[in-house]
């Protein structure tokens, strides 16, 4: 009888009491998560709030100090991953674990569930079997095809395909559509909810609130390392989402506008590339000017042509009046233009370098006499950086790679201010970053904006592009469609221009 | 003033480290602090003599020389298995024209010209026309080590004016000049890549060529740049080995190409990032250095020395791999 009763009631998951700390520090101080079969459960909070510190206990890549952790009301310990991807449970990450050079139908067969005969692979059953699950998830990817010549949501779905191939009974997904279209991002939707038809339990960890607004069944908001409540989605809303996050009332996201004046600071006419085609528009000082469009639009390469790191096929770069002739991106540099990347851990820090190198390397001139570096004032640099942007580090000599995400990139927003430059040109610039750090680098760019700096950014979040540009201009197939004041902008006809509707 | 102190040593991409850590943390230091206390022990008449120790730093002086031209190689995350030609091929050219009657002068600095020559050609095809550096400079060591062969038509050249033997025999205060000029050429390298721009350029382009493009750095150029010196610097150690020699052969340097690339190698355990560096390369210069010469004492056999050598190599570098796992 009370068996019965006890597995009515258990949950798919169930962490309870879960301690973990590192060096004395305690990532998670008692968190309690408890996630149904059959429901799709938002964990939030804010980088550093020990989402992934958790996510890694429920896998088994880290073993927790204290409390437990139950599937189906059984208490289980997990050795490692493969024994908690035994037991069902299985994560995606951000940096998705496909493998590029191997087929699409062995990524999702891999390792212990390929088929074989002896030593050697069952192709036959290969295909049949990875079809299967691709047939599942309504997805027509060719199986034969190189995992790596996919695109980012055929990539994720191979991924839920292979953990659904290992029977997951639960799915962690940890942040699945930062680099995804919206259109991929409603394909993804379609089989998350399939698969909660099927019983399936899924933890959704995301930043986009609107998205788990959407999708999602209930929530889980973590701060400082511990679980502060879990409510029904329609029991809560957005704002008190925010403030729980950040643990006080949530401040404006977006601060106030309208410092752009009518003097042209840098002035592009028929600029084209890979991707860029005949893009002309000119911008101002202290004016914010978002760039948005589908992903592929060539929005990023516009930025990149701009700052020297693309070459162009012809067109003109003016800032203040003067062309920019040389190629490269120091000439650009040099001139004033200066890149915040779309890449930060590729493109915009070297993760293993400390933060002081970071910050220097873009600024080897001020920081040196004749060629000879001064440490002194690479150390005044870097602390006036930390100062100035409140990036939260140990101290200067701390390797980036350890910071989080919102201050890894405050690390690349310093590296480029520390120049003065006349026009910042920033690539999604808040990807991936909690809620707290994101209305920081919209009061920099405000601020920025009004002792006269051209910002130009570019992102793939429209609500963004409304609430922190003064202008907007939507790119589709490489060619400007719109060219909006931001305060008359919406979010309907902003996306009919990405579609390629011309304004 | 304190504070500002401890904050500039530690600027460079090379972090410091205090001696117990390093120690802790590389193998490689403890496998040469091992070598030296072992042969000490074994050999204590022999090993830690005056004369033992100025016969070892004379034995490293060439191979000193070509790791630290390597070194600026692998700091932007290539490599150049053309330098022992390179240096076969500058020592031969210098010698082959000082015989013919070319001043001792003017024939060094054609041979170094030569050897900065290889090193730009290397350069421009690994950062221009973009060969893998594998491929780039194993066809160059190929080609350099044919033309070495013509210059010396196959056979050994002698017969260098007395004053050009100065460079490698004689002594400053009783310091070998190979010595010396190993000193100079490592504290030449040490200063750069720690001191200035130029060498945090290097140690940027190693550590991800595309922050550094996007942050300004003319990627291409410091890689030109890393090459053209390294073959330099290996045409430096190519014309003192002849010097110390007397005589030029067809092959005169091939050896140490390998040889410096294991003692690069070797340094970059010391570092928790992996990263080359100079101080790093001469403990492994070292490791090779100290070795040798004690086998030789223990009348070891050169081929037995060669088997114990790669064996120390492995066991230093796992040694140091397993403890950066641990961290």
């Amino acid at each position: 009888m009370t068996d019965v009763a006890q597995s009515a009631t258990a949950y798919a998951l169930e962490g309870v009491d879960v301690v973990k700390s590192f060096e004395g520090v305690r990532a998670l101080q008692g968190v309690n998560l408890q996630v149904r079969a059959g429901e799709i459960h938002a964990l939030l909070g804010e980088n550093g709030a020990g989402k992934s510190t958790l996510i890694k206990v429920l896998t088994g890549l880290y073993t927790a100090d204290g409390g437990r952790i139950e599937m189906g009301g059984e208490p289980v310990e997990f050795a490692g991953v493969r024994a908690a991807h035994r037991a069902g449970i299985v994560a995606l990450y951000q940096e998705l674990s496909i493998i590029p050079t191997i087929s699409v139908a062995e990524n999702i067969l891999l390792g212990d569930e390929t088929p074989h005969r002896g030593l050697f692979i069952d192709r036959r059953a290969l295909l049949r079997r990875a079809g299967e699950q691709l047939a599942r998830l309504n997805q027509r990817i060719p199986l034969g095809k190189l995992a790596g010549h996919l695109s980012p949501v055929q990539q994720t779905m191979v991924a839920v395909a292979r953990a659904l191939a290992t029977d997951a009974r639960v799915l962690i997904l940890d942040e699945p559509t930062a680099s995804l279209t919206d259109v991929e991002i409603r394909d993804l939707f379609t089989v998350l909810r399939a698969l909660r038809e099927d019983g399936v339990a899924i933890v959704y960890v995301s930043h986009r609130l609107e998205e788990v607004f959407e999708l999602c069944d209930r929530l889980t908001i973590m701060r400082n390392g511990r679980t502060i409540t879990t409510r029904d989605i329609d029991d809560i809303t957005v704002d008190e989402v925010i403030s729980t996050m950040v643990g006080r009332k949530a401040d404006e996201l977006f601060p106030d506008r309208g410092t752009a004046t009518s003097t042209v600071t840098l002035a592009v006419s028929g600029l084209s590339g890979r991707r860029v085609t005949d893009i002309s528009f000119e911008a101002h000082a202290g004016e914010v000017l978002g760039i948005g469009g589908l992903a592929g639009a060539g929005r990023s390469e516009v930025m990149r042509i701009l700052s020297g790191a693309q070459k162009r096929s012809a067109g003109e770069i003016l800032l203040d009046g003067v062309a920019l002739t040389r190629p490269g991106v120091g000439p650009a540099l040099a001139a004033g233009i200066a890149l915040v990347p779309e890449e930060r851990r590729t493109q915009g820090v070297m993760v293993g370098a400390p933060i002081q190198d970071n910050i220097a390397l873009a600024n080897l001139g001020s920081v040196s006499r004749g060629g000879w570096v001064s440490r002194a004032r690479i150390a005044e640099l870097a602390r006036r950086s930390l100062s100035d942007l409140q990036i939260k580090a140990r101290s200067p000599r701390q390797p980036v790679g350890q910071l989080s995400g919102g201050n890894q990139q405050k690390v690349v927003l310093a590296k480029m201010l520390a120049r003065s430059p006349r026009v910042l040109l920033m690539d999604e610039p808040t990807r991936g970053i909690d809620v707290g750090t994101k209305a920081e680098i919209y009061r920099l760019i405000r601020q920025l904006a009004a002792t006269g700096t051209t910002v130009i950014l570019v992102s793939s979040e429209l609500p963004e592009l409304i609430g922190v540009s003064d202008r907007i201009l939507i790119m589709h197939e490489g060619r400007l469609t719109a060219d909006v004041p931001a305060a008359t902008a919406d979010d309907e006809s902003l996306l009919s221009y990405c579609y390629g509707r011309v304004a | 003033m304190p504070e500002t102190q401890t904050l500039s040593t530690a600027m460079t991409p090379q972090e410091r480290t205090p001696i117990a850590q390093l120690l802790w943390q590389g193998g490689t230091v403890l496998a040469l602090v091992v070598l030296i206390v072992f042969f000490t022990i074994v050999r204590p008449d022999v090993f830690p003599s005056f004369t033992n120790v100025r016969n070892i730093f004379e034995q490293v002086a060439i191979l000193t020389i070509i790791a630290a031209a390597q070194t600026l190689v692998m700091v932007v995350g290539d490599f150049d298995l053309s330098v022992g030609t390179n240096a076969t091929l500058s020592g031969a050219i210098a010698t082959a024209l000082m015989i013919s009657g070319t001043p001792v002068p003017l024939a060094i600095l054609v041979a170094l010209a030569a050897g900065a020559l290889v090193g730009a050609v290397n350069g421009i095809l690994v950062a221009y026309v973009k060969l893998s550096a594998f491929v780039a400079t194993l066809a160059t060591m190929t080609t350099v080590g044919g033309l070495a062969y013509i210059v010396t038509n196959g056979t050994t050249l002698y017969g260098m004016p007395e004053e050009f033997f100065w460079i490698g025999q004689e002594r400053l205060f009783g310091i070998p000049m190979p010595v010396v000029f190993a000193f100079l050429i490592a504290a030449v390298v040490w200063v750069v890549l720690r001191f200035t721009t130029f060498g945090r350029r290097l140690y940027a382009v190693g550590g991800n060529a595309e922050v550094a493009r996007l942050s300004g750095v003319n990627v291409r150029r410091a890689r030109l740049l890393a090459f053209t010196f390294a073959g330099l610097g290996s045409a430096v150690g190519g014309v003192v080995l002849v010097s110390r020699l007397g005589s030029a052969s067809s092959a005169s340097a091939n050896n140490y190409m390998l040889l410096a690339i294991a003692a690069v190698f070797l340094g970059m355990t010391i570092l928790k990032s992996g990263q080359a560096n100079l101080g790093g390369t001469l403990v492994g210069v070292g490791i090779i250095g100290v070795l040798s010469n004690g086998l030789n004492i223990l009348g070891v056999n050169t081929y037995v020395q060669q088997v114990l050598t790669g064996l120390i190599i492995i066991a230093a570098v796992t040694l140091s791999a397993l403890k950066s796992r641990d961290a």
